[in-house]
């Protein structure tokens, strides 16, 4: 493979690898074997399944991002609301510049005993951190492979561990912020042991065209529980590739909601592995693009073992030309009776330009389960608008109110209640912003 | 004075000519009833008033206090006084009655430039007027129409009227579907209304409603034309003789 933007990473790579966390040890190895797999394998593309309506190939070669800079100075937080849309929650804060922790900015009170909170470069050499790292969920998902890249070049994250029957006290606030331009890559780790309980919340923001690549690898130990909040809202020029893999353990459950305000291009991944009977995972989210935006939700499940639950709904409105994706997968596995999974995905076309491609599939081994997917593409109901205006509501409003009634079902899905009503309330200002 | 004034009006829908050339003048404070049978195009006469896209006006005039009706959007129609109660009231899924009417009171007073109405003051006219029609508080707290039978719809229209409080209001087949009690429910909440600086259009294809509404002139409506128009009695003459003599097709 010799394209030019698997070239920039390469080089990134070649010249960092010395200075990037877990030089020396196991983490040094698996970073060359992920290399040497990213440099076969290159940057996925349309003619891959995976990644047919999302081309990152030609989506990083037209962009071009060089590594994004450490910033040392002073930030300052984008004028965009979501950079404080949860300021008012009460929650620990780490703050990410660049895809780097700043230690100085972060503000983390006294955590209960039982909860450890490093940045990467403090646990590599920790059994846990080496066991989430080099985990693969299926050696045969093309989606997956891009997770070598960041397995390579990743150069910071958070890293939470909660012990037995702990309960982190308050949200814990991973705030990203893309103050330059360029290339970032960014991995956090999270071990809830059996019984543990946590909130993450996650915002992504900036106004650079930065490319943010973020892998997320979770384990839920036995009936431990998390909940995850994530808010993604960048510029028009900026690329963000998230991939979530998460592991649950017997009656572990996991929430997780996004909203996706997105930027130029976005691709959020999550894989779900049951690994123990009674789990739940609920992979939820909601999306608003304007203009040339393109988001994709990529999304698989795997039933491994039987009696778990899982459910899935994504909705969106699409106004401009933008696009919205969204792939899912429901597998069970030949033993994995009485498995319940639902994946849904409706999306709202506010605009004729606007365009939707879903493809929810279920993948069923198993006879005795309970399984449900579909997907819906639809308008405003001009009835609807009609009705709404005859009563004295101007068409825009009329169209924010019905916009809002389709995308609170999903929202109602936000794991938090104060983080809900903050989504909520963004998406309702969003209405108001200007077109870019 | 004239609060509306309909001359030779003609609406075709989908290419097809629906009203035929309607002349109708009505007076601050009176009620005219408006009768036919199914098919006359008495819903067409009301969406045309509302302003419904595909109603395409080919010919004739509507003036409203004066000013010309057909030149007004939807929206500025409602905030200058127009109201009509649907005889499909919709349902709007996620929108709850309560938002639903704090947003178009609201939007009718800041287009009128009044002050809008602050939550508690909101909630203590809603109540007032919910009261008398049977509206429940969990009613206002479901989704507008969503899972109302049709009675709670018609009941819904009616104390969106007395809130917004119209200058012309214009009912269609607001007693469809109704049983006497409702009836009466849905009359009294419109009685109320009644007053000398107000008008009213009631559409209705049976003369029951106005044994409670009592109308100061009737129209028959027939294949897009008024044939007739008399006092309250006329009412009473179609109930015995049925629209026949109207060229009621299958009504
Ligand atoms: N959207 C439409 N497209 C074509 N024809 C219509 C449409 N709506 C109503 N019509 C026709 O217009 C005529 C009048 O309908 P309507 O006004 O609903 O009558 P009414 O309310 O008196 O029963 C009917 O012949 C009906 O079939
Ligand atoms: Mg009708």
């Amino acid at each position: 493979m010799s394209e030019k933007e698997t070239q920039y990473f390469i080089e990134a790579y070649e010249e960092k690898r010395a200075a990037l966390p877990g030089a020396g040890g196991w983490l040094a190895r698996r970073r060359e074997a992920a290399m040497d797999a990213f440099r076969e394998a290159g940057l996925p593309h349309r003619r891959l399944e995976d990644w047919k309506y999302t081309d990152l190939r030609q989506t990083l070669e037209k962009a071009a991002f060089a590594p994004a800079p450490a910033h040392e100075g002073a930030v300052v937080l984008p004028g965009r609301r979501s950079a404080s849309a949860f300021a008012s929650i009460d929650r620990h804060v780490l703050i990410f510049v660049n895809g780097r922790y700043r230690a100085d900015l972060s503000q983390v009170a006294h955590l209960p005993k039982g909860v450890e909170l490093h940045a990467l470069a403090d646990v590599v050499h920790e059994q846990w951190a080496k066991d989430l790292v080099e985990r693969r969920f299926d050696d045969a998902r093309q989606a997956e492979n891009i997770v070598d890249l960041n397995t390579a070049l990743m150069s910071d994250g958070a890293c939470l561990r909660v012990r037995k029957g702990v309960k982190l006290d308050k949200p814990l606030h991973l705030l990203f912020v893309a103050q330059d331009a360029g290339a970032s890559h960014t991995r956090n780790l999270v071990l809830l042991e059996s019984e543990a309980e946590a909130t993450i919340i996650e915002t992504h923001v900036g106004e650079v065209a930065s490319f943010t690549d973020i892998v997320t690898d979770i384990a839920i130990g036995e009936g431990a529980r998390l909940n995850h909040v994530k808010l993604q809202d960048e510029a028009s020029d900026a690329v963000h590739l998230a991939t979530m893999r998460a592991r649950l353990a017997a009656d572990a459950k996991l929430s997780s909601f996004a909203l996706t305000l997105g930027c130029g291009v976005s691709r959020g991944q999550s894989f779900v592995l049951f690994s123990g009977e009674g789990a739940e995972a609920n992979i939820d989210g909601a999306y608003a693009l304007r203009n040339k935006q393109h988001a994709d939700q990529f999304c698989v499940i795997d039933h491994a073992v039987p009696a778990c639950t899982s459910h899935t709904l994504f909705k969106g409105a699409l106004d401009g030309k933008s696009e919205g994706v969204f792939q899912g997968k429901v597998i069970v596995r030949p033993h994995a009776q009485k498995s319940d999974g639902r994946q849904m995905t409706h999306a709202l076309l506010l605009s004729r330009d606007a365009a939707m491609n879903a493809k929810p599939e279920l993948e069923i081994y198993a006879d005795d389960v309970q399984c449900a997917h579909g997907s819906t593409v639809g308008e405003l109901s001009k009835d609807s608008i009609f009705y709404l205006r005859s009563r004295g509501i101007p068409e825009d409003e009329a169209r924010r109110l019905l916009v809002l009634a389709f995308l609170d079902e999903a929202l109602d899905l936000t794991p938090h209640d104060l983080a809900r009503d903050a989504l909520k309330l963004l998406v309702s200002e969003w209405f108001g912003e200007v077109a870019l | 004075m004239s609060m509306l004034e309909i001359k030779n009006l003609h609406v075709t829908v989908g290419g097809k000519e629906i009203l035929k050339g309607i002349d109708l003048d009505i007076r601050a404070g009176e009620v005219h009833a408006i009768m036919g049978p199914n098919g006359s195009g008495k819903s067409t006469l009301s969406y045309v008033l509302a302003g419904r896209d595909g109603y395409v006006v080919t010919e004739g005039s509507v003036r409203f206090k004066g000013k010309d009706l057909l030149e007004m959007s939807v929206d500025e129609r409602a905030a200058a006084g127009i109201f009509l109660a649907f005889q499909y009231p919709l349902e709007i899924p996620g929108v709850t009655t309560m938002t639903f009417l704090k947003t178009a009171l609201n939007a009718q007073r800041k287009a009128r430039g009044e002050e809008e109405l602050d939550a508690v003051r909101f909630l203590k006219l809603v109540r007032e007027k919910s009261k008398p029609l049977n509206v429940s508080d969990e009613m206002l707290k479901r989704s507008l129409n969503v899972g109302y039978s049709g009675g709670e719809k018609k009941r819904a229209e009616v104390l969106q009227m007395s809130l917004l409080e119209p200058a012309l209001a214009v009912l269609d087949e607001t007693d469809s579907g109704l049983d006497i009690d409702a009836l009466k429910t849905v009359a009294e909440g419109v009685n109320a209304l009644r007053s000398p600086e107000r008008a009213m259009v009631v559409i209705t294809h049976y003369q029951r409603l106005l044994d409670y509404i009592v109308p100061d002139v009737v129209h028959v409506l027939s294949r897009g034309r008024i044939v007739k128009t008399g006092g309250k009695d006329l009412a009473l003459e179609l109930e015995k003789s049925g629209y026949a003599e109207y060229g009621a097709d299958a009504a």
